[in-house]
This record gives C-alpha cells, sequence and structure tokens, in this order.
C-alpha cells in the first residue's frame, strides 16, 4: 500500500470501531495486551490480556489464557477466559477451558468443555459456609450468635 | 480488511509468523517472520530481528532487518540495526544507525 496515502485514514480509524486486527495468514506467538479492541481471524498462542472488547472470528483459533474487557468466540479457543464483562460463545465456536465472567452466554450450536464462574451471589449462609469451609447450617447459626 | 493491524495500544512480546501484510502501529518485541509487507507506521515501535519481503518505516525499529525486496526508511524514523535488502532507501531525515548490505 502507498504509505503517504494510507497514513492518515489508518491513523484516523485507529481510535475508532475494530482496527486493530490479526488477519487469517498470520501467528502470534506470546504475550499480547493492549487497550482497544481486537479482532483475531489468525492464531494466537500464548497470553492475551486487553482492555476492549477481543473477537475470536470464526476460523480464528487461540491457544492461549485470556483476560479481557469482554470476548466474543465464533472460532476456536483452548485455554482459560477470564472477562470483566461478558463471553459470548457463538454457535460453530469451540470452547476448551474455564470461563470465568459476570456474563457467560452460550449459543445453540457452540461446542463448550470447561467450568464456569459467573460469580453467582450465593445464598448467604451458603457463602459464609463455603468461605469457611464449615457446612452452611453451622455457619448461619453461628452469625446469628 | 485484510490487513492485519497491530493497533496503537497493544503490546506484542514473542513472535509473528505468516502469509500478509502487516501494519504495526504499536509495539512488537521478538521475531517477525513474514512473506509479505510490513508498514511500521510513526506511533509504531518495532524491537525485534525481521524477515519480510518489505518493510517500510516511519517508526522505530531495532534490530536487524533482512528484507528479500525492499526496505524503505521514511523521513522521521529511528532505526538502529543491521539492515540486509537488495534495494535500500533512505529518506532525507531518517535517522539510521547500523550496517546496509545489498548483496543479499
Amino acid at each position: 500500500m502507498p504509505p503517504v496515502a494510507s497514513r492518515a485514514p489508518s491513523t484516523a480509524s485507529a481510535s475508532s470501531d475494530t482496527s486493530c486486527v490479526i488477519g487469517p495468514k498470520i501467528v502470534v506467538r506470546g504475550a499480547l495486551s493492549g487497550e482497544e479492541d481486537l479482532v483475531v481471524e489468525g492464531r494466537v498462542e500464548g497470553r492475551v490480556t486487553l482492555v476492549g472488547h477481543l473477537v475470536i472470528a470464526p476460523g480464528g483459533s487461540a491457544l492461549a489464557d485470556i483476560d479481557a474487557t469482554s470476548v466474543e468466540v465464533r472460532g476456536e479457543v483452548r485455554g482459560d477466559i477470564v472477562a470483566s464483562r461478558s463471553i459470548t460463545i457463538e454457535r460453530g465456536a469451540v470452547v476448551a477451558g474455564n470461563v470465568r465472567a459476570p456474563r457467560v452466554m452460550i449459543h445453540d450450536g457452540a461446542h463448550f468443555d470447561g467450568a464456569i464462574d459467573m460469580d453467582v451471589a450465593l445464598p448467604d449462609g451458603f457463602a459464609q459456609g463455603q468461605a469457611r469451609g464449615r457446612s452452611p447450617g453451622r455457619s448461619s447459626a453461628r452469625a446469628q450468635s | 480488511m485484510a490487513n492485519t493491524v497491530i493497533g496503537s495500544t497493544i503490546v506484542i512480546d514473542g513472535e509473528i509468523t505468516g502469509d500478509e501484510d502487516l501494519v504495526i502501529q504499536g509495539t512488537v518485541k521478538g521475531r517477525v517472520s513474514l512473506r509479505e509487507n510490513i508498514l511500521v507506521e510513526e506511533s509504531g515501535v518495532l524491537e525485534a530481528n525481521v524477515e519480510t519481503a518489505t518493510i517500510t518505516i516511519h517508526g522505530t525499529v531495532t534490530g536487524d532487518v533482512h528484507a528479500t525486496e525492499r526496505a524503505e526508511l521514511k523521513s522521521n524514523c529511528r532505526v538502529v540495526g543491521d539492515i540486509r535488502a537488495p534495494r535500500v532507501l533512505i529518506a532525507d531525515g531518517a535517522s539510521f544507525k547500523g550496517s546496509v548490505d545489498m548483496d543479499a
């Protein structure tokens, strides 16, 4: 591409929507971090830490532990996913690993193998009992005394 | 958008390999191995040994560059390292320290 002509528009779009893309024929190995939205159409291996929305596009794959604001999987992820907002596993996606987010959505036609932690607010006694490693009955009795 | 774009807040520590054009606005450390074109924009920082077909540098590159076709250092770029390419272009205003080998 002609660099001079391309520079202005590409820099302008950098701050707006999904301008950061790992293309389908690219492999990134190692640690990837950043503060913007990212679309992975290729392959990422290692670790991804992102303040922003991460999309694993159809055909894209991540053999990585992922930590992001929100994650949308349409391709394949092998590794643990932690999101501060939400994780969406779309139709046709394959995810193997544990996921943790306040909102986790798995759509019909998605394949998921792993554990989900939504930070569910457990009933009072139950939560305390778990935290202290005691049975719920005992700890609630304790709280009353 | 067929290109791969490493956005300005993105830091990659590791290795990038592949077969398509790469635009670097952020930071890439480690190793880059492509058979296509690399564009390092003004905000881009590349601290890596690079193998590619062509590279155009507006930003900062530290490391050895091996381009099978062409390496272009634009004005205001900063490059430290050795460059090996059959065609090497250095624009007025570019800052470069290293050796150039055009016999490759």
